[in-house]
């Protein structure tokens, strides 16, 4: 009997370390995240057993190397991380596994419309949001209060926004924003109609030549025209330079500019910048991250330990401190780490900005044509227009014609 | 095949002595086999790597394939990717900016290292290793760096070409001949469609001159010197030495090198992949044919038309190689 | 005016003043050349909040120091040089082989199936890798090769490139008459291979040696999905792994970009040495 309750026990235990084996599993991502998770996985190893490998590429490299994974169904790892340009057409094709039991009792404490971003066409849940990226315009005050303007009165409408950069530039000679395109890109992505998607409506008809995109453009080519812009590309030595000589006064991004602002690329200009909702107080995403599972994983269950330990609000918290990825759980912008003026904002109370636009996004339905419409779209057409003088409506024509042809 | 193999030198000799006629046909055996032992190398690891790629993307070409989506998901769609691709503007575009990059680069740097090589040579052991060293630093120095630098050289404000030719047009001896230079600036190399091809050929120049200079001079070890001194005694001047003994003699490495910088240049990828910041400007006449076929296949994710457009590609390339050869081969191929 | 013309000082008067702008001409192309790899090497002592500028700055920066110990910090920066020189210097070893047998084959003798080979070889250069990548994993995937390095140099010993390249030297430079003797003195084919035709061709060999090693060390896409863990990844793959448009450390990445690019220099001054045995100056001038 002894014996039997003995064998009985050891069985049971040892049924109890096969559930809850540890594992060695491996995530896919690409640079800050490796600091991130340097100081977040002793935690996770410890408490769970698993050991975590990290494999990380830079940005493009990355995805390519994840497509190539999921085209061959081999060598990808157990979590891979995904910039929201890839999501819509990496996650709704079949190779990650489905998220949507485990992640139903979380959902309701992310940004929603990040959570719908990560769902399939069938309305599963295949990634889960890890960082967002709330969309503003940086601008310089110095520029701002300090020569007399009302930032409330320059940011009412695009209108009043390239009257303010006109004015700049034929009272002091300073450019409005770097480049003319991203105010095309940041109206196309923040003004989309309800129910519809970024370039394609609910049938899937390709929506490029509406009213949206054309208004886009023609505000574009206004600011390019009258000179307001330097033509400068984005990421370059030019740009950096801008930043740090105040050659333009105002820039859209994601919030998570600001970090690289007082890092690295215009640490002396500290006191003299703000943030500020985009023109006319619209409310959109620039950037942000997913983590998802491939099918082909063997930890599938590790794998989601993982996960889960990476969008909880702890870490979440961690995350904005140690690499500046603005948290997807909205609880932890009650934090008051959250109503800290920050000195190179001049002291502004930015982060209660950002995690307000965060949970204020209006979801966009993804399309597996996006990544075509917007090479297409924001690049070249945008840039025949700009560059080259092409009528607005024959770029955007020949654009949709391209994309009819090309998303199949 | 393999049965030759076991057939030792030795033990052909013990046959010789049985049946003459027959060790001959077996050395005969031997004898025709050997250029297939010397070139198995190339059908091993060919036939084990190279051969089913190719073949991959033959039946690619006629699917519909998002690689994403995994093996299993391959539609075929039969010609349809190959009529896409014939019909696309965009292609055509990309075709003939690959032509003007492939021609403004690669023509300047055969005439620029051709003669270079042979004046490097000239000028004695010491000059010519380290100014060859210097000239092959391009082909070895990082992309980053050379486009950082080059980033920097081109940048409309603050740019090095661009102060230079302010400097012309500004000068007061040189503002007569330059000075309609300033109705253009700044000039913006990079970002203006109308340039970005000069611009794009100019690194790409810079980059495999000295790779050309290389192969060159070691083609120009392959001429004996007992031919310049022969016409040196016969009063030959230093440009006839190079027009009549070292160019004729060169032609297999001229007909190399060319060979391999009309199919490089056709494949053009990185340099303007580069310097339009990854197709973000001026990427209508800066777009090679290959930076659209990563685009289709990468960014858009659709395989089957990226495979159909690399076949057509290859065509392309092909017909030039072969006209090339048709040309030039009969004297580019064999020895003198 | 034909005096003057004839007269011994002008002569060397017009002789000095084309020398000097030869040389001119030759160490301006030196400063064109030259001038991005001192710079990279400049900007490696730099941080990169001081690193970025749109005019080029030309001073030295403090950071070296700082920049080496992130560089050993960020990425496994001296294994991966080792797995570098491992893959590049095995494949160019035997590409030097591979390619000679080949080349030498295709130029000297008359077999059934030459041109084929020849014509795929050509063909093989011009098909984008790109495209080739996902179907190359699967065979390497198939073979089971996956994480190791001779997948990542194997398949590029055959180069085209080495393989043309021999050829056309041999055309060039060994002659008929020399297999034939060889022949008569009873050496078999491929002694007369390795002892007759291959010291003929040790320039070519040392020209094919540099342009392998540098390919083999460039090559980053194969590597990128080949090798997928940190202690078996070559050296281009750490270091692009580490840029990304967030927060890379720029002043280790051009310390360890100009690090990288030394091996490459010291390949090419020693085959350099090899490629020019076959040149003596005097002869041409």
């Amino acid at each position: 009997m002894k014996l039997k309750t003995t064998a009985g026990l050891a069985l049971a235990s040892f049924g109890l370390t096969v559930g809850a084996m540890a594992a060695d599993i491996r995530i896919d991502g690409f640079p800050d995240y490796d600091s991130q998770l340097n100081r977040i996985l002793p935690a996770f190893e410890a408490s769970t057993g698993h050991k975590v490998s990290q494999l990380m590429n830079n940005h493009g490299d990355h995805h390519n190397k994840i497509a190539t994974n999921l085209a061959t169904g081999q060598g990808a790892g157990d979590v891979v991380l995904i910039d929201v340009g890839f999501v819509g057409s990496f996650v709704d094709q079949g190779g990650f596994v489905d998220l949507t039991d485990r992640f139903a009792p979380h959902a309701s404490n992310y940004a929603e419309y990040a959570v719908l971003q990560g769902r399939g066409g069938d309305g599963r849940q295949y990634a889960v949001p890890v960082d967002l990226g709330p969309g503003v315009i940086y601008y310089r005050r110095d520029y701002m209060e300090d020569m007399g303007y009302n930032l409330d009165e320059v940011m009412a409408s695009w209108d009043s926004y390239i009257a303010y950069g006109k004015e700049l530039k034929e009272k002091h000679g300073v450019l409005l924003i770097g480049n003319a395109a991203a105010i095309a890109a940041a109206y196309i992505n923040f003004n989309v109609e309800p129910g519809n998607g970024l370039y394609f409506d609910a049938d899937g008809n390709s929506m490029v030549t509406s009213p949206r995109f054309v208004r886009a453009f023609e505000l574009a080519k206004q600011v390019r025209d009258a000179g307001l812009d330097g033509n400068i590309s984005e990421w370059t030595e030019d740009w950096y330079e801008g930043f740090k000589n105040g050659t333009f006064a105002t820039q859209m991004s994601g919030a998570w500019l600001l970090g690289h602002l007082q890092n690295w690329m215009a640490p002396d200009t500290a006191g003299m910048w703000g943030v500020s909702h985009l023109p006319g107080g619209i409310y959109g995403s620039w950037g942000g991250s997913f983590l998802g599972i491939p099918r082909q994983s063997s930890n599938p269950d590790a794998a989601w330990a993982l996960i889960e330990h990476m969008i909880s609000a702890d870490n979440q918290l961690a995350g904005f401190q140690n690499i500046a990825a603005f948290p997807a759980h909205t609880g932890t912008y009650s934090d008051s780490s959250f109503d800290e003026p920050i000195d190179f904002l001049r002291g502004q109370q930015a982060r209660q900005m950002f995690a307000e636009i965060a949970e204020n996004v209006t979801p966009v339905a993804p399309h597996r044509g996006d990544l075509i419409a917007q090479s297409l779209v924001i690049q070249t057409a945008l840039e025949q227009v700009l560059n080259d003088g092409v009528p607005v409506m024959t770029a955007l024509r020949t654009a949709e014609a391209q994309i009819r042809r090309r998303v199949r | 095949m393999s049965r030759n193999l076991d057939v030792s030198p030795e033990v052909s000799d013990v046959v010789r002595a049985a049946d003459t006629a027959k060790a001959d046909n077996i050395k005969r055996l031997w004898n025709k086999s050997t250029p297939y032992w010397f070139v198995s190398p190339y059908l091993i690891i060919f036939g084990v790597f190279g051969v089913f790629p190719i073949f991959f993307m033959v039946f690619l070409s006629f699917h519909h394939w998002n690689p994403v989506a995994g093996l299993g998901s391959m539609r075929w769609v039969g010609l349809e990717n190959y009529e896409l691709a014939l019909t696309d503007p965009m292609l055509w575009q990309a075709m003939w900016n690959t032509l003007v990059m492939a021609l403004l680069s690669g023509i300047p740097q055969h005439l620029v290292a051709l003669p270079m090589a042979y004046l490097l040579v000239s000028l004695g052991a010491h000059a010519r290793h380290w100014l060859t060293t210097a000239y092959f630093l391009p082909y070895i120095t990082s992309t980053i760096a050379v486009s950082m630098i080059f980033y920097i050289m081109y940048s409309p404000q603050s740019g090095l070409i661009n102060h230079m030719l302010r400097a012309l047009a500004d000068g007061t001896l040189t503002s007569w001949a330059f000075g309609w230079i300033n109705n253009f600036m700044p000039i913006a190399w990079l970002q203006e469609n109308s340039l970005i091809r000069y611009s794009v050929s100019f690194v790409v120049f810079w980059k495999y001159v000295g790779f050309n200079i290389v192969i060159y001079t070691a083609g120009l070890a392959t001429i004996p010197n007992d031919l310049y001194e022969a016409a040196k005694i016969d009063g030959a001047s230093s440009f006839q030495r190079f027009r009549y003994i070292a160019l004729p003699l060169m032609r297999p490495f001229i007909f190399f090198a060319v060979t391999l910088t009309i199919i490089g240049n056709m494949n053009l990828f990185e340099e303007p992949f580069v310097l339009t910041r990854g197709l973000q400007t001026a990427a209508t006449n800066g777009m090679s044919i290959s930076n659209y076929l990563y685009r289709v296949a990468w960014e858009w994710l659709d395989m089957g038309s990226a495979a159909a457009i690399s076949w057509i590609l290859f065509l392309v390339i092909g017909t030039f190689t072969g006209l090339y050869f048709w040309l030039f081969g009969r004297k580019g191929l064999e020895g003198n | 005016m034909i005096r003057i013309l004839e007269n011994e000082h002008y002569q060397r008067g017009v002789y000095l003043a084309g020398k000097l702008i030869l040389w001119f001409i030759l160490l301006l192309g030196v400063v064109i050349t030259v001038f991005p790899f001192i710079w990279s090497a400049m900007l490696s002592t730099h941080d990169r909040s001081t690193m970025f500028s749109s005019t080029l700055t030309l001073q030295l920066s403090d950071q070296l120091v700082n920049n080496y110990h992130q560089l050993q910090q960020i990425m496994p920066f001296w294994n991966a040089m080792f797995n570098s020189m491992k893959v590049a210097g095995l494949g160019t070893l035997f590409s030097l082989l591979f390619c000679s047998m080949i080349g030498y084959a295709l130029a000297v003798y008359q077999f059934r199936g030459r041109n084929v080979i020849f014509t795929v070889m050509i063909c093989s250069m011009m098909i984008p890798p790109v495209l080739t990548l996902i179907p190359y994993f699967m065979v390497i995937d198939a073979l089971g090769l996956t994480n190791t390095h001779l997948a990542v140099w194997l398949p590029f010993t055959i180069s085209p490139f080495g393989i043309f390249l021999i050829r056309q030297y041999v055309v060039a430079s060994v002659p008929r008459e020399l297999l034939e003797a060889a022949k008569l003195d009873g050496a078999s084919e491929f002694r007369t291979y390795w002892s007759v035709v291959l010291p003929l061709l040790r320039p070519g060999l040392a020209t094919l040696a540099i342009v392998q090693f540098v390919m083999l060390w460039n090559n980053f896409l194969h590597p990128l999905v080949i090798l997928n863990s940190r202690e078996m990844q070559v050296i281009t793959q750490v270091l692009r792994s580490v840029q990304s448009i967030p927060n890379t450390p720029w002043g280790a990445v051009m310390l360890g970009t100009t690090l990288s690019i030394l091996p490459l220099l010291v390949i090419y001054l020693l085959s350099s040495k090899q490629m020019i045995s076959g040149l003596t100056s005097g002869a041409v001038k």
